[in-house]
């Protein structure tokens, strides 16, 4: 962006802490009058080094750190990277453990999407759905917290495998939280799509076309509320997705309610693949039998190679190229977030909009600069 | 469209330029490309191969090769190949042309990989540190042999 301004013109620095900002990266913005012309996303606020980190802890205690990439992510960040390693050293992960990791890491994107959307809501002057939607998360979280023992940053998968089993009675307490969650979401809906006001504020505005959001890389609800039905999940199906029901939601619009109203379709698919699930889980070990691989594994070597692994988180396309040398620690671990390519669509987004759509826009996205920084 | 067409294609396009190219599984290849012809390849990565996604772009450090490994993961939006390809530049001085021309979101990707890494790019619209503050350009920290403390930036700190 030109830091010249003309006559009539300023810039306006939002953030890096800033009430609308889901995490601190700054927003300059050249205005004229109410419009904005121009504008330059900066982070780094929370750089954690996190590439660097996982060179320097054993494949192990990597799991820990990615979970901290970010937290609404977790499973789908431990998914990943324990993904490579076992592409890598050739483990096959036993049926009952792949059926746990995808009911958990469902539960992981509801959540995320309640909090996101929340957010999102309480941006554009709707407080009180950030409550509900709050209020409704406790909920899952609560169950999550049954299966792994931590509410946010789990450290649940294992190399082959998972930590715990789930628990007595989880079926049943599953089905009492998901009658409340679907009467949640089916208010939610309506909220959203009989408020006038709401509506005047979301519906054509930060309309991002399929071709831009291909070219920029985008993933993930963003991506799917422009109409192109890219998901990892049926592409390029890891664990048990194969053998699942589910259709990809998709909104042609590409505006800001298409993209919430995305969120809210996946919300009710991850409902329903987590039910199908725990009809169909089996019984059986939850690590490969035979091998070293367990709840504690032991320091592990990894046969040299390299690879990258990609799966579906809750924002979209979460990757990871890892490098081994044949050592126990990854030569190079390069971690690719979903939000990275997402967070460099607002400048193209926000050129023309009023200063009022910056927010609209900005939250609908459900950015995470934790996850840009790492 | 599948991996052996891809490669098929792609090393018959380019016999000079990509070499050690190789299929790893049904949906996994591998290439090497020469660093003065990356934008061509990527080109043709795009406009001929429907490789229209980038899904990342960074580097690796071989101090024992005296290497810097430029990687380019491309995927697909219509298929579900994806293609690593790797350009090798010298350690002392890397430089390799930008692909920000081809695939627009390489911008931020390569001003990491320059800060983080020292990989210089050529016709790159905006090079300047992404994450790190401005003092810390020039000190490489994802290089192997980056000492952290006690370093200029860590000083001054204390």
């Amino acid at each position: 962006m030109e830091e010249t301004v003309g006559p009539s013109e300023m810039i306006v620095h939002l953030g890096p802490q800033h009430p609308m900002m889901p995490g601190p990266f700054r927003l300059n913005a050249k205005l004229r009058g109410e419009t904005v012309v121009d504008s330059e996303v900066e982070i780094g606020w929370i750089h954690k080094g996190i590439e660097k980190i996982l060179e320097n802890k054993t494949y192990l205690q990597g799991i820990t750190i990615v979970d901290r990439i970010c937290y609404l992510e977790a499973l789908t960040n431990e998914e990943a990277y324990v993904g490579c390693v076992e592409k890598l050293a050739g483990i096959e992960v036993p049926e009952r453990a792949q059926y746990i990791r995808v009911i958990m890491e469902e539960f992981s994107r509801i959540q995320s999407h309640l909090l996101g959307m929340g957010e999102y809501a309480s941006f554009v002057g709707f407080v009180s759905m950030f409550m509900y939607t709050i209020r409704d998360r406790e909920d899952v979280l609560t169950l999550m917290d049954s299966v792994t023992g931590a509410r946010v940053t789990h450290s649940f998968l294992r190399f082959g495998g998972v930590k715990d089993d789930l628990p007595e009675g989880f079926k049943d307490n599953v089905k009492y939280v998901f009658g409340n969650l679907r009467k949640a979401i089916d208010q939610y809906e309506e909220l959203y799509s009989t408020d006038s006001i709401y509506k005047s504020r979301t519906v054509g505005v930060g309309v991002l076309t399929a071709d831009v959001a291909k070219d920029i890389g985008v993933s993930g609800p963003p991506l799917r509320a422009t109409g192109v039905a890219f998901d990892i999940r049926k592409d390029e199906p890891y664990l048990v997705y194969a053998d699942l029901d589910f259709k990809v939601c998709t909104q042609k619009a590409g505006d800001v309610y298409a993209r919430i109203q995305v969120r809210l379709d996946e919300m009710r698919e991850s409902m329903y693949i987590i039910e199908q699930c725990l009809d169909q889980i089996p019984s059986g070990p939850l690590f490969p039998e035979g091998t070293p691989y367990g709840k504690r594994s032991p320091v592990m070597r990894i046969p040299a190679g390299e690879v990258f692994h990609r799966v579906e988180a809750p924002r979209g396309e979460m990757g990871f190229y890892m490098v081994s040398d044949g050592s126990d620690k990854p030569y190079r671990v390069k971690v690719r977030g979903p939000v990275y390519p997402t967070l460099q669509t607002l400048p193209p987004l926000l050129k023309g909009v009023s200063v009022a759509d910056i927010v609209a826009i900005a939250g609908s996205m459900d950015t995470c600069t934790s996850e840009v920084d790492r | 469209m599948n991996a052996k067409s891809i490669i098929a294609s792609l090393t018959s396009k380019f016999p000079e330029e990509v070499y050690d190219a190789d299929i790893e599984s049904d949906i996994r290849t591998v290439a090497k490309v020469k660093p003065d012809n990356v934008v061509d390849v990527c080109r043709y990565l795009k406009e001929d191969l429907s490789f229209g996604h980038l899904c990342c772009e960074s580097a690796v450090d071989y101090p024992g090769r005296n290497e810097i490994e430029v990687v380019y993961i491309i995927g697909s939006y219509e298929h579900p190949v994806i293609l690593t390809m790797k350009a090798i530049l010298p350690r002392e001085n890397p430089v390799i042309e930008s692909v920000v021309p081809v695939y627009w979101n390489a911008n931020w990707y390569e001003r990491e990989t320059y800060e983080l890494f020292g990989v210089k790019y050529l016709n790159h619209p905006d090079l300047k540190p992404l994450v790190l503050p401005i003092e810390m350009l020039g000190e490489w920290p994802l290089r192997k042999d980056y000492q952290g403390f006690p370093n200029k930036t860590a000083k001054n700190l204390v």
